[in-house]
């Protein structure tokens, strides 16, 4: 007799090819199964990406669940993790097509997914910074909100995604340039909002651990600029902890 | 009878009244209306996480409901092994929520590392029984707590099966130490599908195995009955829950809707409509 190991080996080979053999009665019935497993992981990516099936249609978002499924099954119990690879799969998927913009979508919704199961921490308010010389302001490091996501693209996805939270949103112009931004939790909420590419730099710098002196260098950032973001990081409480670099 | 703690939440043993598979389409109406059922079931899964609107949620409700943890990922059955990683996060979700049950499923979920997110079905042999036993006694003294285990939908039946479910399950009890969560609609499905008697599967399962039961809905497709958690309970399957309790007793009963779930108050009154059979059977006030 079979060992329980080959037997379910067989089954998972008729849940992800309904022509092969497992030995069970009535056989009419076995199609349940693989069925529900597709149905399933797709209802999981649709929760996921709202916005990317909602640009493509019911019909190509299937389509694109069953290929992504082949190359990416699920490797885990809880479903919330089955969307993980979508962004990467459809940059190698879409490429050189005229939606490959679709994949920085996809890339804002996995963001907001991480995000929403991400505790937020208490944060300082700039009174913060009252204890520290001004010299030493270019020597720190910031820690920033662990549900915060920065995605850049160069396409509009941004627009794309604001205009298409009801369905039935017109195209958006893809000639519209890049667009970068922020995904975070705030009080329950997932907040997405567009920034400008030299506060984009700015925050991605000092979110990658590097000092302000040196965040404020690679984002060619004007002195005359840092006093607005800083009252920005500081006001959206955004900056959890502030330590000096030797 | 549920007993508060210092800080006022619910501890102690769920009641033998009817509770609600709490989904997050009802998280704001159910901390804001606080129905009157006598406890709430959740999905570990959905609570796995270190944040987020899903988790406050709960831990806001739990300080109003006993709970319940029902898990539907790990799969215990699965001939691969124990996915460990995923045991750890339900390690992390009792310490946080603190349930008064927690519950898995007898089936399996994963082969060559890939997971099928669905309760598959296994065979009934002494060699599933002993690999279930198994692990479900590694997972219940890495959890540290008495698990239950509920009978699955099934729509097929393998070749090999040696023993009836009742019997495979009773042996699973036996050898792990758990005891038995017995969904009443799965075994009213089970039945149907595969031309069984429902009330033999009842009537043949020891006394005090089964500590909590399930009610759901189901589909027709065809001649296939489908467990799709999607319509109120239907009456074959409330005669049948009649006959469970008057033979185990009064226990802690959950109704499930998953698909197509309705207004809280519809939700609701299918609890109360347990809860007045409850009452009916056992002279309890409903």
């Amino acid at each position: 007799m079979a060992s329980l190991r080959e037997m379910q080996h067989a089954f998972a080979a008729a849940l992800r090819d309904p022509a092969a053999s497992c030995p069970v009665l009535p056989t009419a019935n076995l199609a349940v199964y693989p069925n529900h497993s597709t149905i399933t992981f797709r209802e999981a990516l649709e929760q996921t990406f709202p916005v990317v099936r909602r640009r493509v249609g019911d019909d190509y978002f299937r389509q694109l669940s069953a290929h992504y499924r082949q190359r990416f099954p699920s490797r885990s119990g809880d479903l919330h993790w089955v969307g993980r690879d979508f962004a990467g799969f459809l940059d190698e998927y879409l490429a050189g097509g005229e939606y490959q913009w679709l994949a920085d979508l996809a890339r804002i919704e996995w963001a907001r997914a991480e995000s929403s199961i991400t505790a937020e921490v208490s944060s300082l308010g700039v009174d913060g910074l009252a204890g520290y010389a001004p010299e030493a302001l270019e020597h720190m490091v910031f820690g920033l909100q662990p549900s915060l996501r920065l995605v850049a693209s160069a396409y509009p996805v941004y627009t794309v995604w604001l205009t298409n939270q009801a369905e039935n949103a017109p195209p958006v112009d893809q000639s519209g340039g890049h667009e970068q931004g922020m995904i975070r939790a705030r009080h329950d909420l997932i907040e997405v909002r567009k920034l400008d590419s030299a506060a984009f730099a700015f925050v991605s710098g000092l979110d990658s651990g590097a000092t302000l002196g040196d965040a404020m260098t690679t984002a060619s950032l004007e002195a005359r600029t840092l006093t607005g973001l800083l009252g920005f990081l500081f006001s959206e409480g955004l900056v959890c902890s502030l330590t000096l670099r030797e | 009878m549920t007993r508060l703690d210092t800080r006022g939440v619910p501890q102690g043993p769920i009641p033998a009244r009817a509770g609600i598979g709490l989904r997050s389409v009802h998280h704001e109406a159910v901390l804001t209306d606080r129905p009157a059922v006598g406890f709430l079931e959740a999905h570990t899964e959905n609570y796995f996480h270190e944040g987020g609107a899903a988790v406050r949620a709960l831990l806001r409700a739990r300080t109003n409901y006993p709970l319940s943890l029902h898990g539907v990922g790990l799969g215990l059955g699965s001939a691969d092994g124990i996915d460990r990683e995923h045991l750890r996060r339900v390690k992390n979700a009792i310490a946080r929520f603190e349930p008064a049950l927690v519950s898995e499923h007898a089936c399996w979920g994963h082969a060559g590392g890939e997971h099928f997110n669905d309760l598959l079905p296994l065979p009934y042999t002494e060699e599933a029984v002993e690999v279930l036993a198994r692990q479900v006694g590694e997972a219940q003294d890495f959890l540290g707590l008495q698990l239950l285990i509920e009978n699955v939908s099934a729509y097929v039946a393998f070749e090999h099966s040696r023993l009836k479910e009742w019997e495979f399950l009773c042996a699973v009890a036996e050898h792990s130490g758990c005891a038995l969560l017995l969904d009443v609609n799965n075994i009213y499905v089970s039945s149907q599908n595969l031309g069984l008697d429902p009330v033999e599967f009842i009537d043949s399962l020891p006394v005090t195995s089964v500590r909590e039961i399930h009610l759901a809905g189901h589909a027709r497709n065809g001649a296939v009955l489908i467990d799709d958690h999607g319509s109120q309970v239907c009456e074959a399957v409330w005669q049948l829950y009649r006959h469970a309790i008057a033979r185990f007793g009064p226990l802690p009963t959950l109704v499930e809707w998953d698909n197509n779930i309705p207004a809280l108050e519809t939700l609701v009154g299918e609890a109360r409509r347990a809860e007045r059979i409850l009452g009916e059977a056992h002279g309890l006030a409903a």
